[in-house]
Order: C-alpha cells, then sequence, then structure tokens
C-alpha cells in the first residue's frame, strides 16, 4: 500500500511556548481509516494541521505522497504544482464550523473547492448540486451559511471538502453539535467513504464512533506524546489506557464493543445488546 | 466536590415586575448600528443582488471608473463642479435601486470625522488668511493662546469657508463612489477584478483578508456583548460601559486576527492560492464600453471646467 503520511520525530509548540505535540513518529498509508483520540488540549488538532500542511513541524520531518512537506515548498505563491495536487488530495473539516465558511451562499461554499482546483464549470455545478442533495442541503442553498443552525453549518462544512472528493479526509470532531440522528448518518456516511477506498482520519472524543469508523486508533496522552497506536478494538478493551489518557472517568464503565454493537444497517437491523452494569 | 454556596437553590417564584429598558446602551447601539449595516450590506450582498444601473455594469469597469473619477475629483478645485459629482452618486445610487436618503445618511457618517478634526479650524482667520465673512470676537493685539500669537480680532473668512466647503464636497463625493461601489458589487467578482486588471496577488490577497478581516472583528465585538449580557446582571451607567468597550478592544483584535488567520488556513486548504476563481464570467457588453467611456469623458471635461481651461 502507497504511503500517504510519514511523520519522523515531530513536534509542535506555538510560539516556541505552547508544547501541543511531542516527539510524533507515525505512518498512515493509503485506505486506511483512523481515528486520533485523546483528552481536551492534547495535541490532536494540532496534528491534522500538520498533515493538511496548513501549520510545520518545529522539529522533524514530514512526508506527504512521497515528499517533504515544509514550509518553503507550500508558502510559495507562484506556481505551485504539489501544492496544487496535495490540496486536490487531502481535505479537511475543521473543528469550528465557522472558521470554514466564508462564501455568500451554500451553494459558493460547496462550489469553491472545485473551481479553486480549476475544475470545468459544468462539472462544478453538477457536482456541487450532487453533493447538495446528498446531504440535503438543497433547500437551503441560497442563505447566508453565518444564518444557519450549528449542525447545518457543520453539514455545510462537511459538502464543502466532499464536493473536492480528496482521496484522503481529515476530520477534526465531526459530530460536535450533531444530533443523534445526524450523528447516525454521519458514520454511515464515513463507512460508505471507506467503502470506496478513501483514507479517513478523525480526529474524536466520541468512544460511540470510534469502532464503527476505525479499524486503527492512535491515542494522545495528555504530555502530547503517542500513547498507543493499535486497532481500535485493542484500544477500546484497554480500560487501564484509555483510564490513564483521562479519556474515561473511573466511575465510567467502558466495556469495549459490548455496550453499542452496532452493525451497519444494510447487514441486519440495528440492534444494542444490554448489558449487565458492574458495581465497583 | 461543588462548593458549598453552590448547594443552596432557591426554589421561590419570582414576584418582581419586569422593567423595560430607556434607552439602549452606549455599546449595544453603537454595535448594533455598525453591525446590521455590514450584515445587510456587504454580508448578504442585499444591494448587490438587486437589479440596477450599475449591478449590471461588469465589475472591472466599475473599479476602473471609479478610480478614474476619484483621481478626476481631486483635481477638481470648483466647489460647485465637486457639488454636481456628488449629485451624481446620488443619481446612480437611485438608478441602482439604492434608497437615497439611506445612503446619504450612511455617507455623512464619515465625513463628521475628516471634516471636524482637519478642516474646520481653516474656516477661522487665524490658519487661513482671507476677507471677513462672519466676524466672532475682536481680542485687540497682543493676544496668545499659549504660545500662539493670535490676531487682533478672529472672524470666519470667505477663502477659508469655500475651502472647507470644497473639501467637505470632495471626501463626501470620494465616500460615495467608494461606498457605491462595494455595494453593487459582490466581494468576490471585486477581488477578481482587482485581478483582472493586474494587481498583483500579493495585494489582493491582503485586501481580501483585510476586507474578511473587518468582519471577524465586528462578529467577534458583537459575541462579546452577547457573552458579557449573560453574564450581566445590572446595566452600567455610560462611562463605565465605554471604558469596558475600550478594555476589549485590544483583546479583540489579537482574538480576531487569529480567527481571520484560521480562516485563511481553511481557504488554503481547499486549494485557494491566491487567485480568486468564480462560476461568473467577465463578459464585456455594449453597455459596459458605453459606461466606461462616458466616465471618462466626463471627468476630463468636469476637470477642465474647474480648472478654469474651458468654460461654459
Ligand atoms: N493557537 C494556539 N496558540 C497557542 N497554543 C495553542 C494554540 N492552539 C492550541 N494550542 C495549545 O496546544 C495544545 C494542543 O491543542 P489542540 O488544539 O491540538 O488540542 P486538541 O487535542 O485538539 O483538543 P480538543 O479536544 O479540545 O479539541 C493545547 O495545550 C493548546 O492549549
Ligand atoms: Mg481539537
Amino acid at each position: 500500500m502507497e504511503t500517504i503520511f510519514d511523520l519522523q520525530n515531530v513536534s509542535h509548540s506555538y510560539l516556541d511556548k505552547f508544547e501541543a505535540l511531542k516527539d510524533i513518529n507515525l505512518t498512515m498509508t493509503a485506505g486506511e481509516q483512523i481515528t486520533i483520540i485523546g483528552a481536551n488540549g492534547s495535541g490532536k488538532s494540532t496534528l491534522l494541521l500538520i498533515l493538511d500542511a496548513l501549520i510545520y513541524a518545529t522539529s522533524g520531518e514530514v512526508y506527504a505522497f512521497g515528499n517533504p512537506v515544509t514550509e518553503e515548498r507550500f508558502n510559495a505563491l507562484e506556481d505551485n504544482e504539489f501544492a496544487r495536487y496535495f490540496r486536490t488530495k487531502v481535505g479537511f473539516v475543521f473543528q469550528n464550523p465557522d472558521v470554514q465558511l466564508f462564501s455568500s451562499t451554500v451553494f459558493d461554499e460547496i462550489a469553491f473547492g472545485p473551481l479553486q482546483l480549476g475544475l470545468p464549470r459544468e462539472d462544478v455545478v453538477k457536482r456541487t448540486e450532487e453533493v447538495m442533495a446528498m446531504l440535503a442541503l438543497s433547500n437551503i442553498r441560497d442563505r447566508a451559511p453565518h444564518t444557519l443552525s450549528g449542525g447545518e453549518r457543520k453539514k455545510v462544512c462537511i459538502g464543502s471538502i466532499l464536493s473536492i472528493n480528496p482521496d484522503v479526509l481529515l476530520l477534526d470532531e465531526p459530530t460536535g453539535g450533531l444530533d443523534p440522528r445526524t450523528q447516525l448518518w454521519l458514520t454511515e456516511l464515513l463507512q460508505d467513504l471507506a467503502k470506496a477506498g478513501k483514507t479517513i482520519i478523525t480526529a474524536t472524543h466520541d468512544m460511540n464512533i470510534v469502532e464503527q469508523i476505525s479499524t486503527r486508533s492512535i491515542v494522545f496522552g495528555e504530555d502530547h506524546t503517542i500513547r498507543a497506536d493499535c486497532s481500535s478494538t485493542e484500544v477500546m478493551n484497554d480500560q487501564e489506557l484509555l483510564l490513564s489518557a483521562n479519556l474515561i472517568h473511573e466511575h465510567q464503565h467502558w466495556h469495549g464493543e459490548l455496550l453499542h454493537k452496532h452493525p451497519h444497517p444494510s447487514e441486519g437491523e440495528h440492534h444494542h445488546e444490554q448489558v449487565a452494569h458492574h458495581v465497583r | 466536590m461543588i462548593p458549598d454556596w453552590m448547594n443552596r437553590t432557591e426554589t421561590e417564584p419570582y414576584h418582581g415586575a419586569a422593567s423595560v429598558a430607556k434607552k439602549k446602551s452606549f455599546g449595544k447601539k453603537t454595535i448594533d448600528g455598525a453591525l446590521s449595516f455590514f450584515r445587510e450590506s456587504l454580508i448578504s450582498e442585499t444591494f448587490a443582488k438587486r437589479k440596477g444601473l450599475l449591478q449590471s455594469l461588469d465589475p472591472r469597469v466599475k473599479l476602473i471608473s471609479m478610480f478614474v473619477l476619484v483621481v478626476g475629483v481631486t483635481f477638481m478645485t470648483s466647489p460647485w463642479v465637486l457639488l454636481v459629482i456628488y449629485l451624481l452618486t446620488l443619481v446612480l445610487a437611485y438608478f441602482s435601486k439604492i434608497e437615497v436618503l439611506w445612503f446619504v445618511k450612511r455617507v455623512w457618517v464619515f465625513i463628521p470625522i475628516f471634516a471636524g478634526v482637519i478642516v474646520i479650524p481653516m474656516l477661522f482667520n487665524v490658519f487661513l488668511a482671507g476677507n471677513v465673512l462672519v466676524p466672532i470676537a475682536t481680542l485687540g493685539n497682543g493676544s496668545h493662546l499659549g504660545p500662539i500669537a493670535l490676531p487682533s480680532s478672529i472672524y470666519i473668512t470667505q477663502q477659508g469657508t469655500i475651502y472647507v466647503v470644497t473639501f467637505i464636497l470632495r471626501v463626501a463625493a470620494c465616500v460615495s463612489l467608494a461606498i457605491l461601489l462595494f455595494l453593487t458589487t459582490k466581494q468576490d467578482l471585486l477581488f477578481k477584478s482587482l485581478r483582472a486588471i493586474r494587481v498583483p496577488k500579493v495585494y489582493v490577497l491582503t485586501i481580501s483578508m483585510c476586507y474578511r478581516y473587518i468582519f471577524l472583528l465586528l462578529d467577534t465585538i458583537a459575541d462579546l456583548f452577547t457573552a458579557r449580557r449573560s453574564r450581566q446582571i445590572t446595566s452600567l451607567p455610560t462611562r463605565e460601559e465605554q471604558r469596558w468597550v475600550g478594555g476589549r478592544v485590544g483583546y479583540m483584535l489579537v482574538k480576531s486576527l487569529d480567527t481571520s488567520d484560521k480562516v485563511h488556513q481553511a481557504m488554503i486548504s481547499r486549494g485557494f492560492d491566491g487567485d480568486v476563481k468564480l462560476m461568473h464570467d467577465n463578459v464585456m457588453h455594449h453597455r459596459d464600453y458605453v459606461a466606461i467611456v462616458t466616465v471618462l469623458a466626463c471627468c476630463v471635461i468636469l476637470a477642465l471646467i474647474s480648472r478654469s481651461i474651458i468654460s461654459l
């Protein structure tokens, strides 16, 4: 499998003062579904920003698609072939929808990406229409994004990335602020995209979705280092690990896959298995 | 876990009467006004979406025409010619489906700042010698204001008045032209046409960042007020409130600068490289050529009249 991201001894600190990532070593290959989990402030968003070449490692090396990722290579205003290739391949849904919505209508917002990447007009219109239909946004196509509800905004953000059709999707807290039905819809969407062969990297602290949307989990500790990097099932079954990363509280019992077993609807009906609660 | 005082919970129903605020507070009034203007006119592009005269022109033509007119206006010295140009902007506003009274009010909001500070002193003979128009005071010889020696009498001069009126009209005409351009053009089209007339990428990028930054700043201010209102119990006197607003300005600048940085990142992430690409195709129509020729001709003729090179 092709290696997409390769991080070697990467650290990042904001303003040379606030440490956000420490000594990260990672490789991610095409077609993987990975969740990045960790407590608040452990560095998840920072890692995604580095993967999307929006900020750069303060030390260590980052490679994307076999090319080194450095500020000089990306910040040039001149024609920049690798940067353009990278932007078509990688899409990023930000944690805060407000920073991602800057167009004056929903339609323009979703059409922005494909237009920047130089697709022909008809294709842009077609893609935008189809994405809006898929996300049920067609009825608000002419609304200004800042007048939408939190959940609608999030949907528009996701749509604005899907219209680029990137092979690699970076999502930062995609389920934040979504109602349960929309959350379910989103996990199903991510499962479909995974089946289509996309690489999906999601930062989250929603333990309910980890196993549904990923096969591999990377756990960050509060010291901004990687605590564990293994299969999602293993991670979710490791009480000690989740406790030490401050992801769960000791009064909370995590029962791994038993708590929320949730087959995809096409494979059968939803059914939740009842679990007897232990009392410590 | 929670402190003692938090354990007390009032369950008594409310017996008082709700009072009605007599006036909006200083901050809220200012912010609401500014915000609704920007939201209405620029973010929602209410005016740009109307079907009027200026909206129908190619944005490049508008940009160039405005530039030519502004340059022209700075060369004109006759207050009458400037008045004609100012009135012309009102006519343009009318035909572009912008409420003229509203437009006039918006423009004159900006002018006292210039007029008050910069030119009003020029009315008096203290700063600009001239013929008496309105006498103000007779001081007698040898009076001083601090280290400045004052003339024996103070009056408003004829020359000063003409100077001030010309200056204000010039500012009014320029501000009106700029506001017309912004109101009748969608922002992304505007930035695209800046590129089309060969303004370097770096400048366009900077301008569009500033533009976005202003909105974020305003939004941040509004959020701050909302956030404070949710925590505030009694209303503050105006002085206090002004101080509070002042104290927040620095913080807001930093905060919105940070957000504007993130917005820029979000744009870069989706392939933005400083060149604005839009659905809209710039097509020059017949009326665009007519418009640009008319503007150029008008400008030249008015400038010549104003410099008394030709007379009517
Ligand atoms: N712009 C910034 N300036 C300074 N420090 C920052 C900045 N952004 C993040 N940090 C710091 O970097 C660390 C990691 O932040 P990051 O946003 O990556 O955490 P996170 O894991 O995404 O948290 P959350 O779950 O709350 O989103 C935190 O300690 C944070 O305080
Ligand atoms: Mg985060």
